[in-house]
């Protein structure tokens, strides 16, 4: 099984829904984004374009991070492919962080809170004892949530349905489907990564299907 | 209490109050503690799904610049920006001194108790205007978010679509017109569940046009992004107009002939022509005569649509042909000088819109053939914030009426005016009629949504003893104006004046206008501010401050303005609960319960619970007795009783958060089987607008102006189009759904996504007009209005926005101190807005929500 995602740049409406629905999942401290966004804009006025590409760890097949890892604190999962990061082994080298191509791991040198000269409020409190200090983090698909059936949190809650979760080795499989048919592409594929998340472009052909996806 | 904590782990369903839309939530709670908030997929709001500002409110349930306790001001003086050196006092403390003042108040005489609320926290605010404000005497009050608000879009959802509001049919919907308007793709009613439907519509093929001068996150996903200098969309939507049904001839003969008053004939007064009963004429084209619209009890067939005919010796007309004269001088041509967008792309536009309406053909859905109108054009505040906004909401309204794409399958939908009710019960029952002219009657509006206290036709003006705005243009529902009034002694000096204000929810200091506007109209009272913040206004104004409760922590039995949280279309309604995921923090306390004993304490209750049954609409069966003391619990659960049945109370909901039932066909596309017509002809406004006129000059009020009356699409230009030598640019706001007006600044979710994104806390402007005025990206930078006002920001060059208009996200910029988190951050555009008559459109109270501005950089940036 490979799991991963694609996700769909013509529903995305770069509303923000997925760093935050990660930030609610995994309870991350200031400036922990595992789910983030970035807009980029181009053109001259009046014909410009703007678009909202969502990111996350690509949980790649060539995994960089892993390779480089001095501890093998970063790991590839051997069943599903989700690379992760073994909290208790990490020694926070950052070599990891230095080495994805997609600025998707994050490091916490102090315990950072929001509301910072009033230290953690309750919430915090609660949900910071599952963050460890001086350890690299990272998106792993909400592998807890998997473990209970569930999708990663971003694509539960995506209010346009931008984000579809599968197994990319089940040619069956919707995202399988949607890679082959749709145009999927992964971002930065000259880096040799092998990432698995896709995206379909902003601009392909309608489906003409009236059916209403679930 | 919540008893064993150490062992709980639960999941509660209750309604988001983030923003205006009040979507279905689970809360998480562990140990005591809300450790999550995800979506309710159960819920019909939301269908499982939230915004960033859903997901984020934990932060504000546990933000430690709550105000935890009632505070006192110890500072005499009062202004914007003083320190109020606020001292705690207890809860029996701060009752006493809040009774007293309004027992006070109420004996010398209780309309000058004024109130002003936020619809964010919609229920409490419903509640307070339904129940104890007349029970304690006063109409005094006011939205301080009124100018965010829908203004003229909510009277044309009423004339029209017998609603408050309008969203597209997506599911059906082939082409999508949207005038400074973000629905389901940004900031609008019921975002979280039309965004799920839009992304369909645009996968599955639904071309997207969106006419806005920012490249908003709409328009970021449209087909077509075509920027509009601000103010001026109903110049295109006219134009628009006059090639369907002039040029084209793209119009709906047979919508227009039976589901409007297109066929009415229309004087050269400018009224309908009349038989001796008052009913309207239409020319029967078979006789050759006029006759009234229903003769023989069913719509005339051959009835005319265009024509000059002669009734009587006078000289009439049809509405519909008014309707093509009207817009005749508005050519593309003339449209493009105005608004900027080439007349050869209003030409397509218009064609294009016109096409995809599929004029003529049908549908099946559900074993019904229906008219299949797959075209919807729709506004919010990027058109109708202007004092033009009244005939250019008309203008764009009419663009679906004119193809009959109105409450069909495709088209403009009201937000949900038909409902019969749950199965069982039959409540909650909302259903037009057509009233004696044959025009839609809006049933009962808000949510007493119950067949009885139906509003029906906007209310006419009263010539009051003291008459204030309000008793002069009381049709709109919201409206932010009364500060204005009361800083307006010249034309409603006569007024009430305040002696009180309570305020709840809202910081009217930075959502009304100019901070200095509601300063000045109430800061001689006193003042009391149920608040989760120490905010602008409270630190202003306020002698008390509540610590208040927020949506996590409180009972709110009915939640949802049923109809227009709802996302339009088929699928489910539902009610559901809100409910604590925790119990209320220190001290805080929900306002609702906090009224219960200030009404027991004035001596009040037995009224306030009358107005209870009326205003929930509560049978009376389940009805309050007078004279026996309610718990708010009681209260929610003999609400729910009477709704939904014995068996279905407030423990019910407790347990399972949301009560769902199918829509019918029959509900959704509500318009093929109504026999009430929707005015394209506004003969009230003519009405109306001579009353206006009288009582104006008899009360000597010389500022109220009556141009705008206009009974047919038009435009003229609103103030910031006034020419002001060097001042070249239009500042403008605009939304994202990540904020809610000023509220959500403090939030550090929400921040933290605004800091990392280039637009939002910056001020946009035209890169090429930056560069002319010798201003870099990242620059600090001056706006300043015309009469003085400044802000600053920093600039951000994009060459996505409009070249005369500087674009400002939302409401920054706070000052107070009770708010740290939110100090300093983003921009505070209201500055720049001036409210006062000259601003505002006086058929809808919008206001200009825009300002003519030059702008430099900043000395020593």
């Amino acid at each position: 099984m490979r799991l991963g995602m694609v996700i769909d740049l013509k529903r995305c409406i770069g509303c923000y829904g997925c760093q935050v629905s990660c930030k609610a999942e995994n309870g991350t401290r200031p400036g922990t984004t595992y789910a983030r966004l970035i807009k980029r804009e181009w053109g001259t006025f009046p014909d410009v374009q703007r678009l909202s590409i969502p990111l996350l760890c690509n949980h790649c097949s060539e995994p960089p991070c892993v390779d480089v890892c001095p501890t093998g604190a970063s790991q590839k999962q051997e069943s599903d492919g989700i690379v992760f990061v073994d909290g208790d082994v990490c020694v926070g080298c950052r070599a990891c962080v230095m080495a994805c191509p997609y600025g998707a791991r994050y490091y916490q040198d102090r315990e950072h809170t929001y509301f910072d000269s009033e230290g953690p409020n309750e919430y915090e409190t609660t949900r910071y004892l599952e963050h460890v200090r001086g350890v690299v983090e990272k998106c792993d698909f909400c592998r807890h949530r998997l473990a209970e059936g569930l999708d990663p949190a971003c694509v539960t809650n995506c209010m346009s349905k931008a984000r579809i979760f599968g197994d990319l080795d089940d040619p069956d499989s919707e995202v399988s489907r949607l890679v082959r048919e749709e145009g999927g592409f992964p971002l930065t594929p000259e880096a040799g990564t092998e990432p698995n998340v896709f995206y379909l472009p902003p601009d392909r052909p309608p489906t003409n299907d009236r059916q209403v996806t679930p | 209490m919540i008893e064993n904590q150490a062992q709980e782990d639960v999941w509660i369903p209750s309604a988001c109050s983030m923003c205006y839309n009040q979507c279905g939530i689970l809360a998480h709670r562990k140990e005591g503690t809300l450790v999550k908030i995800e979506g309710n997929p159960d819920s019909p709001y939301g269908r499982g799904r939230l915004c960033a500002r859903g997901l984020a409110g934990i932060q504000m349930l546990y933000d430690p610049h709550r105000v935890d306790r009632p505070l006192r001001r110890t500072n005499p003086v009062k202004g914007i920006g003083v320190d109020p050196e606020w001292e705690e006092i207890s809860w029996d403390e701060a009752l006493d001194l809040v009774t007293a003042k309004l027992a006070e108040v109420r004996e010398e005489d209780p309309r000058q108790l004024f109130f002003s609320g936020t619809v964010v926290s919609l229920s409490p605010l419903m509640h307070m205007l339904g129940t104890f404000l007349p029970a304690y005497g006063t109409p005094n009050a006011f939205v301080s978010d009124g100018h965010q608000c829908g203004n003229a879009e909510h009277i044309l959802a009423r004339t029209l679509h017998a609603s408050v509001t309008t969203n597209p049919d997506a599911r059906y919907c082939d082409y999508l017109l949207l005038f400074g308007c973000q629905a389901g793709l940004g900031t609008y009613y019921a975002l979280t569940t039309m965004a799920q439907d839009v992304a369909d519509a645009r996968v599955r093929g639904m071309k997207l046009v969106v006419v806005d001068p920012y490249l908003s996150q709409a328009a970021e996903k449209a087909d077509e992004w075509v920027p509009i200098r601000p103010g001026s969309d109903g110049a295109m939507a006219c134009a628009m107009l006059n090639l369907l049904v002039n040029e084209y001839g793209m119009y709906d003969a047979e919508y227009i002939g039976h589901h409007t008053d297109g066929p009415y004939l229309v004087g050269e007064d400018g009224r309908y022509v009349r038989d001796a009963d008052g009913k309207p004429l239409v020319w029967d084209t078979g006789p050759g005569a006029a006759r009234p619209f229903d003769a023989a009890g069913r719509p005339t067939e051959s009835a005319a649509l265009t024509g000059c005919y002669s009734v009587d010796g006078k000289r009439c007309k049809p509405v519909f042909q008014r309707l093509k004269e009207q817009v005749a001088k508005w050519t593309p041509e003339e449209a493009e000088k105005v608004s900027t967008v080439p007349a050869e792309r209003i030409r397509h536009i218009a064609r294009e819109f016109g096409e995809a309406a599929r004029i003529g053909q049908t549908i099946e859905i559900e074993g019904h053939e229906l008219p299949h109108r797959p075209a919807a054009a729709l506004y919010f505040k990027g058109a109708h914030g202007h004092d033009n906004a009244w005939p250019t909401s008309l203008a764009i309204e009419l663009l679906n009426e004119v193809v009959g794409a109105s409450n069909v399958p495709g088209g403009l939908m009201g937000t949900n005016p038909v409902c019969f009710g749950h199965p069982e019960t039959g409540f909650p029952r909302w259903n037009p009629t057509a009233g004696a002219e044959g025009l839609l009657e809006a049933g009962a509006l808000l949510h007493n949504d119950i067949d009885g206290p139906t509003p029906g036709w906007p209310p006419p003006p009263e010539s009051a003893e003291l008459p204030n705005l309000r008793d002069l243009i009381g049709w709109p529902i919201t409206t932010c104006f009364t500060p204005a009034a009361l800083n307006d002694d010249e034309n409603f000096g006569g007024a009430v004046r305040p002696k009180m204000l309570i305020n709840y929810g809202s910081n009217l200091l930075m959502s009304a206008a100019r901070p200095e506007t509601c300063f000045e109209a109430f800061k001689d009272c006193f003042v009391v501010c149920s608040s989760l913040f120490s905010d602008e206004t409270a630190e202003a104004l306020a002698d008390i401050v509540l610590p208040d409760a927020s949506y996590l922590e409180r009972l709110d039995p009915v939640p949802n303005f049923a109809r227009h949280h709802h996302p339009v279309g088929l699928g489910d309604w539902g009610h559901q609960i809100r409910q604590p995921a925790v119990e209320p923090l220190h001290e805080r306390r929900h306002f609702c319960e906090v009224l219960l004993e200030i009404e027991r304490r004035l001596g009040i209750n037995e009224v306030a619970n009358l107005m209870t049954n009326f205003a929930y609409g509560i049978p009376p069966e389940f009805a309050l007795e007078p004279d026996e003391e309610y718990s708010w619990e009681e209260i929610s659960d003999r609400i729910y009783k009477g709704w939904f049945g014995s068996e279905r109370g407030l423990a019910w909901f407790q347990k399972n958060g949301v009560l769902s039932w199918p829509k019918q066909v029959e509900e959704v596309y509500w318009k093929p089987f109504s026999e009430a017509r929707a005015p394209l002809y506004n003969e009230w406004l003519v009405r109306y607008g001579e009353d206006v006129r009288r009582i104006a000059h008899e009360k000597g009020m010389s500022g109220i102006d009556t141009k705008g009356f206009l009974p047919l699409p038009d435009w003229f230009p609103c103030q910031a189009h006034k020419p002001v030598p060097g001042f070249d640019l239009q500042a403008i706001y605009y939304r994202v759904p990540w904020h809610t007006f000023s509220m959500t600044y403090e939030n550090p979710w929400l921040d933290e996504i605004s800091r990392g994104e280039p637009y939002s806390y910056y001020v946009c402007i035209n890169a090429a007009t930056a560069r002319a005025k010798g201003i870099h990206d990242e620059d600090p930078i001056v706006i300043e209005g015309t009469d003085g006002a400044r802000i600053e920001g920093r600039a951000r060059l994009t060459e996505g926005v409009h070249p005369e208009v500087v674009a400002i996200a939302n409401n920054g910029g706070h000052w107070a101190r009770g708010m740290p988190l939110a100090k300093g951050t983003g921009v505070f555009f209201n500055q720049l807005q001036k409210m006062d008559l000259e601003h505002t459109d006086l058929v809808s109270l919008s206001m200009d929500c825009d300002a003519r501005v030059r702008v430099y950089p900043a000395e020593g940036g």
